[in-house]
């Protein structure tokens, strides 16, 4: 059973609730409390968790393991073992993990760097008896007797969301550009997919067109700045598939002389800081986050996994989505990454 | 410099076209051509009072050209000594997070603290150039292994500079430089262009430019010259990283952003494509400061022709490289030499032939 | 040692696109002999061993080893045949172990594949014999100094219990010590009868280790010869390709000056780098012309690049002008007056694809930095200067120099040289590989200069030329100086050779060296009197 909850106007506390929905929906009646933590297992000693993560690789990604981290800590009954990949290696992934495995360590958190050639680690994992947990990254084929859950938020869910917001906003339809991240990656093609999924059905809808700015804010400026000339400055709405290139699209409006939020409408997915800020400024129209703070999402499964309990085969991490100046100003405060 | 005595209309025509960056230059023109009979208005600039200056396609294509020009150029010394520098990417985005950290931290707007985040971000990128140059000319690493650790090293440290985030910063000076407008014109393209001028007078007026020709050529022979080898090297190594920090302040205060992971991202790759297309050889030796500009021009037309153009993102890879290696084809000696033959097979009389040619 | 041959080539002929590599030579190696393959660089040494370990298939000619006439289409024939090569460079595994190394290629084999531990066993076993059994065989190659790598690379060539040990220059990176171990290895596998072909430039070493020689001179065969029947000089003359008496040859006092009254440009004291050339004193006189004779690898061009700068000395002084002058880089050796032409005019003289102007500039304008670059007019007295003086032919400026005749980029060289002014020119063989009359142009104007005032040293094959042009001579051998000899007038080619040739280093007469070739039975000394204008090719490297 998959949950998935959209919450407005609120945040942090938002987050933590649909946790607890989540869990209460897909364990039978664990501990439910929507602080996290508490005891692992309640066999008072500690639990030994291994963290196969990805490590560096951007904003996102540092405040999802951060996250991770700060909550899996010593007080809450957990020693946490975090092995970042180097370089994003996989081979070093499956190092760390095999050494997990050979530890003994009582459970094993995995994001993989690359999708495939997990099985013969997992199916090793599960010989020993030790529950593995995906964080984030799924793998290929997605196999899910070989390991407990996935704990994600989902990109397709994500765009749709703003979609939906496309169309409420512009009940006559709109002429829309959208701003992809590089050609061909998995998160690209699903943001493209969910926005698809509503709005392609939607005759009023026009897509003038689509560009690759490879994430990059001045990459997407410099094509904003072009498509608006192409087009006589003719576009309602930019669809960024993150907040950098969003940023960039504003420059570029405000350049060609247009305000943006006005005369150009713009979305973005992601959720960073910088992108409330600019919402709150209404240099934004719509921001739809891709939530990586779910610790305790991941202690919940985390204890129902060790408690032999059953646990959905994938846990959807809810996001929240801003919509107003006054939603993003609200939320500022308390923003994370 | 050349002295060369009288020669026909046909020759000297010749001559032009063995110029490799010749054909840059028509490979711009075909695009921009195409841009036009998309949209007729293509050309058009105007005055925008909003900015305060000219706006146009071509004016977009000038300013899009700026960072690479940087680069470009600072590759094409880098080139020619025989050696390459992988880690230029990098030297734009610490030069970009030095900058970006510092105004944001500085607080202030004024022009002093813009002059002094420009100077503090050339400098830190110049330390960049520092150590390649060190690792290259005094350690005797591989160039191509000394800047592939300098351009991990240096986006880690960016990273570093930053604290992992994308940092944003308010200086309306600083802005001013990827943004404002002088007497109309772009504040970007006169800096890069008169960058790049004086860096190709240094080169040509001074006697570096022999030197690193001379390095590039023949590096043993050019040290049994006289030609103090390591010196040049360090040198071209720290002008480089320079140029590219210059080029990383550019692409930063387009936006005022930094953008730890993405800003100046395999631009090394732009900057190479640029030196080669203008007919400087990758094993070093002879280069063209100005054929490196021609091609920093291209790629950047190339950019934006695949934006207004619409090409699909999927597409815009293969139609890239497409327009490359035609290219590469057409400035390849090997086909000059087929032409030649053909010609030559065609023609009774040469005279008339060459005039056509 | 009456046994029949092991080896025997009779009529090898190989060619390379333009070159006669080999034409017609003749070869044979006899069990349980050292056998010595003599010839200067480029004479088909490396090429007579490559044909017989099978890396070059030979055009024509036969190859017998063992009484059976033998295709080698490759390596893997040779070894088959019975023919083991340790080659100059060690070509070992660096990164394997030293017991892994020997057995490379002959593990052995247990039943789960290939056991270590037989492995190294054996490989023990096989160094023992070569007094190496101290080594941990698992210890990496990389641990070892290059002598006993070059003793291992032995034991791996003869891990295969060949019949011929072919050791291409085995001591060229030896010390005496370590010489005199190797030479040890060698007698005790000749007494177990193997017969060994070994090449050295060291004429010591030759006469200390071998029997038998054969000697080559631009890929023809010389002759064989029993080492005890083959004095020095014969040898060298064989070598070079003269007959002694034509060695003879005069040379004029030019200004009447005294060798040693002439006053001190250079003095050189303890000079010398480690593996190139042993501690030398030099002394060099103003307006002076200084020849270094001594056969290819003798130390001569080692001894010029030091005094240049161009490599590092490791001992020793140099006072010039009455200083002590520490050169330490080319761009030192110019900015205290020195110049060096290299005798690799193409891959250490010219920049290929600059111009004739940019390449004749260079040094000047890198004595000057790059920041103070010559005015046009200054560039073009220079050039206008130089293409004139040396008549070079085409006389355009902005020609890339790779399109000029070696001779015209010799002049384009020289004019480089002496545009920097220097008080001293040294010239490395600045006469090869080029035509008669450009070779006399340069001639004349290294003796013009002199003239002048300016100091010279010369290099060059041809011993003629040395004796012809020097004042005084240095005579090299075996990277060591071994003598200098005043040219009074009466110093000629003879002369000179006999010096090389002589252990003692005292010049003997020509009539002294006249010895009638007494060639081995069955060979033929077919030593031909080429005059004065045999060029000396090195195409083979």
């Amino acid at each position: 059973m998959k949950v998935s909850v959209r919450t407005r106007r609120t945040f942090v506390a938002a987050a933590a609730a649909a946790t607890m929905l989540t869990l209460a929906a897909c364990g039978p009646g664990d501990s439910g409390e929507g602080d996290g933590g508490g005891d692992a297992g309640g066999d008072g000693g500690t639990t030994t968790v291994g963290f196969v993560a990805v490590g560096p690789e951007g904003a996102w990604r540092s405040a999802n393991e951060q996250n991770i981290r700060d909550t899996f800590t010593t007080d809450a009954g957990y020693d946490l073992k975090y092995a970042p990949a180097t370089n994003l290696d996989q081979k070093s992934q499956i190092d760390a993990f095999t050494s997990f495995v050979d530890e003994g360590v009582d459970v094993i958190l995995l994001s993989a760097t690359e999708g495939s050639g997990w099985e013969d680690s997992l199916t090793r994992a599960q010989e020993a008896e030790i529950p593995v947990i995906l964080i984030d990254r799924g793998i290929e084929p997605d196999d899910d007797s070989l390991y407990v859950t996935r704990i994600a938020p989902d990109n397709i869910e994500v765009s749709k969301s703003v979609a939906n917001w496309a169309l409420e906003t512009f009940p006559d339809g709109a002429k829309y550009f959208t701003l992809e991240g590089p050609a061909g990656v998995s998160v690209v093609n699903e943001r493209n997919e969910g926005w698809d999924e509503v709005v392609g059905a939607e005759s009023s809808f026009t897509k003038v067109g689509a560009q690759t700015a490879n994430w990059s804010t001045d990459e997407a400026k410099s094509v904003v700045e072009t498509v608006l000339k192409a087009n006589n400055n003719d576009i309602d709405l930019i669809f960024a598939q993150n907040d950098e290139m969003g940023l960039g699209a504003a420059l570029a409006i405000e350049e060609a002389g247009l305000t943006p939020g006005e005369d150009v409408k713009i979305a973005t997915i992601d959720g960073t800081k910088g992108a409330l800020e600019a919402l709150s400024e209404g240099r934004l129209s719509f921001v739809a986050e891709y939530n990586p703070l779910f610790g305790d999402t991941a202690v919940e499964a985390v204890t129902s996994a060790l408690e032999g309990a059953d646990v959905d085969s994938y846990i959807i991490v809810p996001s929240t989505t801003f919509d107003s100046p006054e939603a993003a100003t609200e939320a500022l405060p308390d923003r994370k990454f | 410099m050349s002295t060369a005595t009288s020669s026909t209309f046909g020759e000297r025509l010749r001559n032009v076209g063995r110029q490799q960056f010749v054909w840059a230059i028509v490979a711009i023109v075909l695009l921009l051509v195409i841009n036009v009979i998309k949209d007729p208005t293509y050309l058009s600039i105007s005055y925008s009072d909003n900015l305060g200056g000219l706006r146009g396609n071509l004016v977009d294509i000038l300013r899009a050209s700026a960072p690479i020009l940087m680069i470009a150029t600072g590759m094409a010394l880098v080139i020619a000594t025989g050696g390459i520098d992988l880690s230029i990417g990098s030297a734009m985005v610490i030069a970009g997070a030095v900058a970006m950290e510092f105004l944001s931290a500085s607080g202030s707007s004024s022009l002093g603290t813009a002059g002094l985040a420009l100077l503090l971000a050339l400098l830190v990128a110049g330390v960049l150039g520092v150590v390649n140059g060190v690792l290259v000319s005094v350690v005797g690493l591989q160039p191509f292994i000394s800047t592939l650790i300098m351009m991990l090293a240096g986006r880690g440290i960016a990273k570093v500079i930053t604290g992992g985030q994308n940092t944003t910063a308010t200086s309306e000076p600083f802005r001013w430089i990827a943004n404002g407008y002088v007497v109309g014109l772009p504040v970007v393209v006169l800096l890069a262009v008169a960058i790049v001028a004086v860096v190709g007078l240094i080169v040509r007026r001074s006697a570096l430019g022999l030197m690193i020709e001379a390095i590039g050529i023949d590096a043993e022979a050019a040290r049994l010259a006289g030609v103090n080898k390591r010196a040049i090297i360090f040198t071209v190594y720290v002008a480089a990283a320079v140029l590219g920090g210059m080029a990383g302040v550019f692409a930063t205060a387009s936006v005022m952003t930094v953008d730890v992971s993405n800003t100046g991202n395999q631009m090394e790759l732009d900057a190479i494509l640029a030196v080669v297309i203008g007919g400087t050889s990758l094993a070093g030796g002879k280069f063209s400061i100005r054929g490196a500009a021609v091609g920093a021009v291209l790629i950047a037309t190339l950019d934006k022709t695949v934006v207004f153009l619409g090409v699909p993102s999927s597409a815009t890879p293969a139609f890239k490289a497409a327009v490359i290696v035609i290219l590469f084809l057409i400035q390849s000696p090997w086909l000059h030499t087929q032409l030649a033959k053909l010609r030559s097979r065609r023609t009774t009389t040469p005279t008339t032939a060459e005039v056509t040619a | 040692m009456s046994h029949e041959p092991i080896v025997e080539m009779r009529g090898i002929h190989i060619g390379f696109p333009g070159v006669k590599a080999l034409d017609g030579v003749d070869f044979r190696l006899l069990p349980g002999e050292v056998h010595a393959l003599m010839g200067e660089n480029g004479a088909g040494k490396s090429t007579l061993i490559k044909c017989l370990t099978g890396v070059y298939s030979i055009d024509a000619g036969e190859i017998v080893i063992d009484g059976s006439p033998r295709q080698l289409a490759g390596t893997a024939d040779a070894q088959e045949a019975g023919i083991a090569t340790v080659y100059q460079e060690v070509n070992l595994v660096r990164n394997l172990s030293i017991g892994e190394n020997v057995m490379l290629g002959h593990e052995v084999r247990g039943r789960f594949g290939i056991s270590w531990r037989a492995t190294h066993r054996r490989a023990k076993e096989n160094l023992e014999r070569f007094g190496l059994g101290h080594l941990d065989t698992r210890l990496p190659l990389s641990t070892l100094s290059i002598a006993v790598q070059q003793l291992v690379a032995i034991a791996r060539a003869m891990v295969t219990k060949s019949h011929v040990l072919i050791l291409d220059e085995p001591t060229s990176s030896l010390d005496k010590q370590e010489v005199s171990t190797l030479f040890g290895v060698i007698r005790q596998l000749r007494s177990e009868g193997v017969a060994i072909l070994f090449v050295s430039h060291f004429l010591e070493q030759v006469y200390e280790i071998s029997d038998r020689m054969t000697v080559l001179r631009n890929g023809r065969f010389e002759g064989e010869f029993l080492t005890k029947d083959l004095d020095r000089s014969s040898l060298i003359a064989t070598m070079i390709g003269r007959e002694l008496s034509t060695l003879a040859g005069e040379h004029e006092v030019r200004d009447g000056v005294a060798p040693g009254q002439r006053e001190p440009l250079l003095v050189a004291e303890n000079l010398g780098r480690k593996g190139s050339v042993g501690a030398t004193d030099l002394a060099i006189g103003k307006g002076e012309i200084v020849g270094f004779a001594g056969l290819l690898g003798s130390g001569r061009t080692e001894l010029a690049r030091l005094l240049y700068g161009a490599d590092r000395p490791d001992s020793g002084s140099i006072t010039l002008k009455g200083r002590k002058t520490a050169i330490g880089s080319p761009a030192a050796g110019l900015a205290n007056g020195i110049a060096l032409s290299s005798e690799n005019r193409r891959d250490e003289g010219i920049i290929a694809d600059l111009s004739v102007r940019e390449n004749m500039i260079l040094a000047v304008q890198a004595r000057r930095g790059w920041m103070r670059p010559l005015s046009k007019k200054d560039t073009d007295e220079i050039v206008d200067k130089y293409i004139k003086e040396f008549g070079v032919r085409p006389a355009d400026p902005d020609r890339p120099i790779k399109n000029l005749s070696g001779g015209n980029q010799q002049k384009v060289l020289l004019g480089r040289w002496l545009a920097t002014r220097p008080d001293l020119m040294i010239l490395d063989e600045p006469t090869r590989g080029i035509d008669v009359g450009a070779k006399a142009d340069i001639i004349t104007a290294v003796q013009k200069l002199a003239e002048d005032g300016m100091s010279v040293v010369f290099i060059s094959s041809e011993i003629e030329e040395v004796a012809r042009v020097s004042d005084r001579i240095v005579v090299m051998r075996d990277r060591e100086k071994v003598a200098e000899i005043v040219n009074d007038g009466t110093v000629s080619a003879a002369t000179i050779v006999a010096v090389i040739a002589d252990e003692e280093g005292t010049a003997q007469t020509v009539a002294a060296l006249d010895v009638s070739d007494e060639t081995f039975p069955g060979t033929t000394s077919t030593s031909t009197p080429t005059g004065t204008s045999t060029s000396t090719e090195r195409s083979e490297s």
